[in-house]
């Protein structure tokens, strides 16, 4: 992997305020990204990993506020406390995005070609027609059979697997550094999924792109994964290389928190059979456990491991 | 798409022909003989004979299906026949009578089109600050107040006071002015509601947050991506807008001392004359009819996913 990364977070936690309530769906989340790496975010629903990539961009749902702290370094620009307008230069230009639902996400009532274009027309300073043209390139680019055909139509009349197709293209007009792709193949057919997956790993060497694949589906992270970071109640394990985790990744019963209220201990406790009541005293530190080379936030291993030592 | 047009314009055609059905069967079943009606503005003393003649001349003697089929014909060649009360042709005053309502209604929507459309993405661009909130009062206040007053109010401030145009008559456009701004601004307000609350929900869909995903800019992103979406949506209602004018022609024209169709309908309707009246319904429908086939047609070109299931 290359050496300088393209992308350095540190202590981001996010704020999340509506008209009634305050949540924080992110917090102290640290990890590192480099060019041509993917890092995979994993978790349940709602355990923040969406809000972590989104958020510090300014993409947030109408009516609600983030107040974010910490510390994301991009490509040596500093964004967090960055103005609407810097964070709206990046958007589309070096930070392509792609989203869960192709379904929704593209505009009903315009060619799927004038949608792809028009970042093109944005971000390179293209004319209309040139536009068209790197439109048509990007839909040969991302698979799509007939291009001149498909340049002229409307969102509802292609299949979900070729939306996403679209999306993609949009996501990458402007050649961007760093694709973040939000469940990219939730939404899909379990065929296309893998169709879906393999494309994207491809434009992403092609491109030399940094990837943040967001999703839950842990066989797309032993896909396309380089580095693992797990997300549980907006806190995450160390991110590390992906074959550590693979198999010996296990589920727990019951559901998340609710993030509304602020956790003190250890936010796996409600849910977990060897909670002791270290758990609950304060957050865990990440400190060595009985397996060589594993550290863990958990009270009931480190112990063990004092124990063992 | 043309096949669309086609079927659309062909049932225009049949319901046209419905309505003049409904026009003649209305007029003739209306209380009252016309004939003798007539015959007493001739002659106050008139006797059985004058009124058959005035019935041989009007052709009122003759069976039903005769005299509709007689008063269709003329009305597609423009011929409306005689009216009652003044003996003129009723088709050469409707002529004249049409441009100044026809005037009057265009000049109405126009600014009834711009008007909702500034105040709407106004009202959309500062969302819920104080441009906002403004418009959305004035938009509350404007369609909850008559046009007759609306008029009043204007005639007061531009004319009276300030003296920028004329306060009543039809001589060019200085002295047009007035008329649609108080024809125009009842529907302005309500469309500006359909624009506002059209960007409302247009702004809270998923494909929004593309949009932004984009690097666009709020302004671009309602231009491009939010208009396509409500464009149906704000036709339809200025179709209906449009309607409801027609009728607000009635009551506007009056207060400018306008001579369009909807003051000769009502001086008709008062006289019992019945060939105006006869005359201005069947012009009120065609219109009406005319403006839904057009109207169907924008929506449809406007959204892909009719034109899709339309073709």
């Amino acid at each position: 992997m290359s050496s300088e990364p393209i992308l350095r977070v540190k202590d981001l936690t996010i704020d999340l305020l509506t008209a009634h309530t305050v949540v924080r769906p992110v917090d102290g989340v640290v990890y590192e990204l480099s060019r041509r790496e993917t890092l995979a975010i994993v978790g349940e629903s709602g355990s923040g990993k969406t809000v972590t990539c989104f958020a510090p961009l300014g993409l947030m749902p109408v009516g609600v506020q983030a107040d974010i702290s910490g510390s994301i370094l991009f490509d040596s620009r500093q964004l967090v406390g960055s103005d609407n307008e810097t964070l709206r230069s990046l958007r589309g230009k070096s930070i392509g995005f792609i989203f869960q639902d192709p379904m929704s996400a593209l505009n009903p009532a315009r060619r799927v070609g004038r949608q792809i274009a028009e970042v093109a027309e944005l971000h390179l300073g293209m004319t209309a027609r040139a536009a068209e043209t790197r439109a048509l390139e990007l839909i040969k680019m991302v698979g799509m059979s007939d291009p001149e055909i498909r340049l002229k139509q409307y969102p509802h009349e292609l299949s979900g697997g070729l939306r996403q197709r679209v999306m993609i293209a949009i996501a990458i007009a402007a050649e961007p550094t760093l694709l973040v792709a939000d469940e990219p193949t939730t939404a899909l057919d379990v065929t296309v999924q893998a169709q879906i997956l393999r494309l994207l790993k491809e434009i992403q060497s092609r491109m030399n792109m940094a990837m943040i694949l967001i999703t839950h589906d842990m066989g797309v992270v032993a896909g396309a994964a380089d580095r693992v970071m797990v997300m549980y109640a907006g806190r995450h394990a160390i991110p590390r290389k992906q074959d550590a985790i693979g198999s010996r990744f296990r589920g727990l019963p019951g559901v998340p928190p609710i993030l509304g209220a602020p956790i003190t201990g250890c936010a796996f406790m409600p849910r977990c059979g060897y909670a002791v009541d270290a758990c609950g005293e304060r957050r865990p530190p990440f400190l060595p456990t009985a397996v060589p080379g594993v550290s863990a936030a958990c009270p009931v291993l480190n112990i063990r491991a004092k124990e063992c030592a | 798409m043309f096949a669309f047009i086609a079927k659309r314009a062909r049932n225009a055609v049949l319901l046209l022909f419905l309505a003049s059905v409904l026009c003649f069967a209305l007029v003739v079943s209306a209380p009252g003989n016309v004939a003798i009606l007539i015959a007493e503005l001739r002659t106050p003393t008139a006797t059985k004979a004058d009124i058959a003649k005035v019935e041989e001349e009007l052709g009122l003697n003759k069976p039903l299906l005769e005299r509709y089929g007689f008063w269709l014909n003329g009305a597609i060649h423009g011929d409306f026949g005689i009216s009652y009360k003044t003996g003129e042709a009723v088709g050469a005053s409707l002529k004249s009578r049409l441009a100044v309502t026809a005037t009057l209604v265009a000049g109405g929507a126009v600014v009834a089109f711009l008007l909702s459309l500034f105040v709407g993405f106004v009202g959309a661009l500062w969302a819920h600050r104080a441009p906002d909130v403004v418009t959305r009062g004035s938009a509350l206040l404007g369609a909850s107040t008559p046009s007759f007053f609306v008029g009043a109010l204007l005639v007061y401030a531009f004319s009276v006071t300030w003296h920028v145009f004329p306060t009543f008559g039809f001589a060019g456009p200085v002295s047009w002015v007035l008329p649609w701004l108080t024809l125009g601004f009842l529907p302005a307000a309500v469309l500006s509601r359909v624009v506002r609350v059209g960007f409302e929900e247009a702004m809270a869909k998923p494909y929004v947050l593309t949009a932004m995903s984009k690097g666009l800019s709020r302004t671009s992103i309602l231009v491009r991506d939010a208009i396509p979406n409500i464009a149906p949506t704000y036709l339809n209602a200025l179709g209906t807008q449009i309607g409801t004018m027609v009728v607000g022609a009635v009551v506007v024209e009056p207060l400018f001392a306008w001579q369009g169709i909807g003051d000769l309908f009502l001086t008709g309707v008062r006289f019992r004359d019945f060939m105006v009246v006869q005359a201005c319904l069947l012009v009120f429908i065609t219109f009406f009819i005319i403006l839904n086939v057009v109207v169907d047609i924008c929506i449809t070109l406007t959204d892909p996913r009719l034109r899709l299931q339309r073709s």
